[in-house]
């Protein structure tokens, strides 16, 4: 990995991009921000960040439709989850289309940064159970 | 009574049979009984034929010495021995033919109680099965079948009134070809089952029911040869009647009369019990609804708590590495998001409220087009364009601070749900005022129309999508109904979702005259 990691950020909450924007970049990351699940796919394509902390649920297209279709790509980024629903059929749910991590909010900002740069220490990916 | 006759009756065969000198039969036959008539009647013409030879002889035999060998009084001893014998046999006839004829009516009536028996058999193992149902349809069908199994007929129906205070019996179940139809209606007090439910008297028809006698009845062709009807009534209440038809030789009787209203009142309590078990069952499907709504509701909540938490702590954490010129934005994210965790909590405060309905409303005189172009303002600055189309002046009654939250919880939905452009239009309409909210989204599929103003509920089509917790619109709802008026939902015209609400114009009271503006404090 050469230079800051690319951090992708989707959340249809614009106070919740907005400072998670901020931390990260005081963390040493180049955060990407995306309000929906589509721009989140055009993003992804264009930019291909090293990781995406995606939300559930959004408008347009919602997290769901990105990681199935994130699934079915022989090259994808890592995937943190964040999302207020906090139930283990949710969570099972988003480990089985292939998520690396799963985080429910309101979590501790410091404590997601700390998650996303272990997801990017680790090794291969795993691959989704589709 | 019939134990009673049957036990007199074996006394008298006992007695009888002693009489007669069938001592060594315990329960003689009445072939045993024929038999000895016959034995007898040989016993005592051969009797007498042989007296009448032993006359004859004497008669013939002359010159004996002895006197009272002589022909004369021999004859005499022999016509009297053929007296007293006949005497003897004479009554011992009499009492067998008595044996027989008590013997012939206890086997009668032994045949007519184990008929009766087996009735009664039959009345039971159907009791016992209609009430071990509880299914309303089930039981209905088992009534009907063991009705027309016990009276051996075909043709039969149940009718039930809808409700304690109906008038009309309508028909739950019916058989044979020529009865009632399925929901056939028939008022309290015409035709015969009208008649019977009225008067609570069970009725045994035979041959052409007299028309005059029950106004409304018809006349169905082939008619019935013998018909019944008894009401159905459980703990003093009229559930409805059964009816049956014979068509065939059948004539019913006072008998299966008497049957068919002892099973009557037998079933009434299995109504009874059905029906209750029927509305049991309906509330516990509510409850199970209202749980799932709850349970629903308590997500929708955690949810709509937590994004904004996840805000104020991602703006508390930046302001720690922020530089100074980014503190103000994120100082104002803190405020945006505790307005808005205030607003839910206001919301949810505010549906305690009005399902306590503990609050009256302030009804005052308030210039409704005023209030509407205020609350747009307010709109438009918070992101939310609306266009108002709405008269100078049009003054209403009602409460100026739940008028507010009406309009805005209306738009404010508009945008959430529907789509831009959002218009606001304020009519009068005479005695009313009708305040449409339109957008130009894809409007509210008709089966949800009332549920969306049901506490709670989030529509399957935007729950993942949108935020809330399913409180908006039942809080419309509940200040609409609380000012007198009334809100509903329909296609707009163009497409879209039109969001209508009716009020009242109240006469006004000159004394309570207030700016249109009074309580608007945005």
């Amino acid at each position: 990995m050469h230079g800051r990691p690319k951090v992708l950020i989707v959340d249809d909450e614009p106070d919740v991009l907005l400072t998670m924007r901020m931390i990260l970049e005081a963390e040493g990351f180049d955060p990407a921000l995306a309000a929906d699940g589509e721009t989140a796919l055009r993003r992804i394509d264009d930019e291909q960040p090293d990781i995406v902390l995606l939300d559930i649920m959004m408008p347009v297209l919602d997290g769901w439709f990105v990681l199935a279709e994130l699934a079915g790509r022989p090259r994808r980024p890592r995937v943190i989850v964040c999302s207020a629903k906090s139930s283990d059929v949710d969570k099972t749910r988003a480990f089985d289309l292939g998520a690396d991590e799963y985080v429910t909010k309101p979590y501790e900002p410091d404590d997601l940064v700390a998650r996303i740069r272990e997801t990017l220490s680790r090794g291969a990916r795993r691959p989704a159970r589709l | 009574m019939a134990a009673a006759t049957r036990t007199d009756i074996r006394e008298r065969i006992e007695h009888e049979a002693r009489v007669a000198g069938m001592r060594r039969y315990n329960r003689p036959s009445i072939e045993a009984v024929e038999r000895r008539r016959l034995q007898l009647w040989g016993v005592t013409i051969t009797v007498i034929v042989a007296m009448a030879i032993a006359t004859a002889i004497a008669s013939l035999s002359r010159g004996n010495e002895v006197s009272w060998l002589q022909p004369g009084v021999l004859r005499l001893a022999v016509i009297g021995l053929a007296l007293g014998f006949s005497a003897y046999a004479i009554e011992k006839e009499i009492h067998l033919h008595r044996l027989s004829r008590l013997l012939m009516d206890e086997r009668v009536l032994s045949s007519a109680l184990s008929n009766r028996l087996q009735q009664h058999a039959l009345l039971t193992a159907a009791g016992r099965a209609v009430n071990s149902v509880l299914d309303l349809h089930e039981v209905l069908d088992l009534i009907l079948s063991s009705t027309l199994d016990l009276l051996s007929v075909e043709t039969g129906s149940v009718m039930l009134l809808e409700s304690e205070d109906d008038d009309e019996l309508v028909a739950v179940a019916a058989r044979g070809n020529n009865d009632v139809a399925l929901g056939a209606r028939v008022q309290l007090g015409q035709s015969i089952a009208g008649r019977v439910a009225r008067t609570r008297e069970p009725l045994l028809l035979s041959g052409k029911v007299d028309d005059e006698l029950f106004p409304g009845h018809q006349t169905r062709v082939p008619s019935p040869h013998s018909a019944m009807c008894v009401p159905l009534v459980n703990r003093g209440q009229l559930l409805g009647v059964i009816n049956v038809s014979s068509f065939g030789e059948r004539t019913f009787d006072e008998n299966d009369l008497q049957l068919l209203c002892v099973f009557g009142e037998q079933v009434a309590a299995a109504i009874t019990n059905a029906r209750l078990y029927e509305a049991e069952r309906v509330h516990v499907a509510q409850l199970l609804e209202l749980d799932r709504t709850k349970s629903q509701f308590v997500a929708s909540v955690s949810h709509e708590l937590r994004t904004p938490l996840t805000s104020i702590r991602g703006a508390l954490s930046a302001s720690r590495r922020a530089r100074d010129d980014q503190r103000g934005e994120l100082l104002d994210v803190i405020d945006r998001q505790t307005s808005r965790l205030s607003a839910m909590v206001e919301e949810m405060l505010t549906a305690a409220r009005l399902e306590r309905k503990g609050t009256m409303p302030m009804l005052r005189r308030i210039d409704v087009a005023a209030l509407v172009r205020l609350v747009a303002l307010d709109s438009q600055v918070a992101g939310r364009p609306v266009e108002v189309q709405a008269p100078q002046k049009c003054e209403i009654r009602a409460d100026p601070e739940s008028m507010r939250r009406i309009v805005g919880n209306l738009i404010e939905n508009a945008h959430k749900y529907g789509a831009p452009p959002v218009r606001v239009v304020v009519e009068p309409m005479g005695e009313k005022v009708l305040l449409s909210v339109l957008d130009t989204g894809s409007g509210v599929p008709p089966a949800e129309r009332e549920k969306i103003f049901e506490r709670f509920y989030r529509s399957e089509r935007t729950a993942t999508s949108r935020p809330g917790i399913g409180l908006g619109l039942p809080i419309v709802r509940g200040l609409v109904e609380a000012c007198g008026g009334s809100v509903w939902v329909e296609d707009a015209p163009g497409g879209g979702a039109a969001f209508r609400v009716a009020l009242r114009v109240r006469p006004m009271d000159e004394q309570e005259v207030e700016p249109c503006t009074a309580g608007l404090r945005s």
